[in-house]
């Protein structure tokens, strides 16, 4: 019945966020992933943690009001979205996303839980954090996924980790961080410009 | 029936359609931009699905730029900004977040970082947030935004632009673009624009505008129509 008016069309180009995203269009929480509303009490299902770190363009140098989203699956390794064939089991208290910016210092933070390994064709992904990162510069947004340096095992079985030569592996792993008001804190740096052997492995989206 | 908003399929950004860096005179887009290619990977489940119910979380309705809570109303010419969110089955995205932000009508940003000596409007902050309809459609009530200078030596202008941030059904529908204005020759000048090197998907970040007849006698309209990655595996029939 919806079919007549429908045509092939090709997608908006991507352009630079640019210097001037609007602060106000921030709230308080949007980095804590793991309320569901402004108003709404933390999930009280799974491990919580902070994620901080810079972002730094090239010769290291940290930048500023960069933007960063965050995505990632519940303590149970499900999505609420309707293509995870599980969603009905999600965490109705979970988001899964969220936003930062960085301060003047290059640094941002979220907050979030210890998201659940699930099994996707028959192969097990490893606990992770989908992180794309925009700003003035960054024609489009790049995209990367980070893991966690406890979880050894599943990393090692991971089949977006292993899509890297084994020598570059470690670097989308996060660092453990000590903690923040008594919750695990993981560390990661991102390099958008660098050597080979230094910028921050991205995925093509 | 199909959940309108579950694309299936993510294909290859067309050729030309992305833009080109760096940009020349924009010395940023070197610096921040990867030395590397970004590394191929299959769409699994977790690009595929993104955040349900953002509406509950980012405060939306947020459609009205030019009047202030107390009523005082924005400088400038008075515009309307409407269109569908679509996939690339052309079929409207419903429940999805559009941001906008832009100068006021003098060319400058409310905004700490921007320095430019154009002055600011007190009655203008520039920005507001949506979510578009079950039809895919949303609107915005703002100012016609001013031209303005790109701070660098050897400065160069920006043509006015409205800036739209969008968050669809995945996280590989992400938009973040920018919407010129029909007609104005400075969008041939524009070097940002012009990193796109598809004429065609350059004309498709232009907005149409609308017949003065078919909209109030308080603004002019401008169509803008935002197609986001993805479309579903098989039509139907």
């Amino acid at each position: 019945m919806d079919t007549e008016n429908t045509q092939r069309r090709a997608p908006l180009s991507q352009h630079t966020i640019g210097p001037f995203f609007p602060p106000n269009l921030f709230n308080q929480v949007d980095n804590d992933l793991t309320r569901v509303t402004q108003d709404a009490a933390p999930t009280s299902k799974g491990e919580p943690f902070v994620f901080r770190g810079l972002v730094m363009k090239e010769d290291h140098i940290p930048v500023p009001n960069m933007i960063l989203e965050l995505w990632q699956a519940d303590a149970y390794g499900k999505f609420r979205h309707p293509l995870d064939p599980d969603h009905a089991e999600a965490d109705p208290d979970f988001l899964g996303w969220g936003r930062a910016w960085t301060t003047d210092e290059g640094a941002f933070t979220f907050h979030s839980v210890r998201p659940g390994v699930y099994f996707e064709d028959n192969q097990a992904r490893a606990p992770h954090l989908n992180v794309i990162i925009m700003g003035a510069g960054l024609m489009r947004p790049v995209s990367t996924t980070l893991f966690f340096p406890e979880a050894e095992e599943d990393n090692a079985k991971d089949p977006v980790l292993n899509l890297l030569p084994p020598e570059m592996r470690h670097r989308l792993v996060m660092r453990a961080d000590g903690d923040q008001d008594g919750v695990p804190a993981y560390r990661f740096d991102f390099l958008l410009r660098g050597s080979r052997d230094e910028e921050t492995p991205f995925f093509e989206t | 029936m199909r959940d309108p908003a579950s694309p299936l399929i993510y294909d290859p950004w067309p050729k030309g359609v992305q833009p080109d860096v760096p940009i020349e005179g924009y010395p940023n887009t070197w610096t921040f931009t990867p030395s590397q290619p970004a590394i191929q990977k299959p769409l699994t489940r977790t690009e595929a699905t993104g955040p349900a119910k953002l509406w509950a979380k980012l405060t939306c309705g947020e459609n009205d730029l030019a009047t202030t809570a107390s009523g005082k109303r924005a400088m400038g010419q008075y515009i309307r900004i409407s269109g569908q969110i679509l996939n690339e089955d052309g079929r409207p995205v419903p429940n999805a977040i559009v941001e906008l932000w832009q100068a006021n009508a003098a060319g400058r940003y409310s905004h700490a970082h921007d320095d430019s000596k154009a002055p600011l409007d007190p009655n203008f902050l520039g920005n507001g947030r949506v979510m578009s309809d079950e039809n895919g459609q949303y609107s915005f009530f703002t100012i016609k935004p001013g031209a303005y200078p790109v701070p660098v030596k050897d400065a160069w202008w920006r043509p006015p632009h409205v800036h739209f941030s969008v968050l669809g059904p995945s996280t590989l529908s992400r938009l973040v673009t920018q919407m010129y204005f029909p007609g104005d020759p400075m969008n041939e000048w524009d070097r940002i624009l012009n990193s796109i090197n598809d004429p065609d998907a350059r004309k498709r970040l232009v907005a149409s505008q609308v017949h003065p007849s078919q909209e109030t006698d308080e603004l002019l309209g401008y169509k803008h129509d935002i197609v986001l990655r993805g479309r579903f595996a098989t039509p139907e029939a």
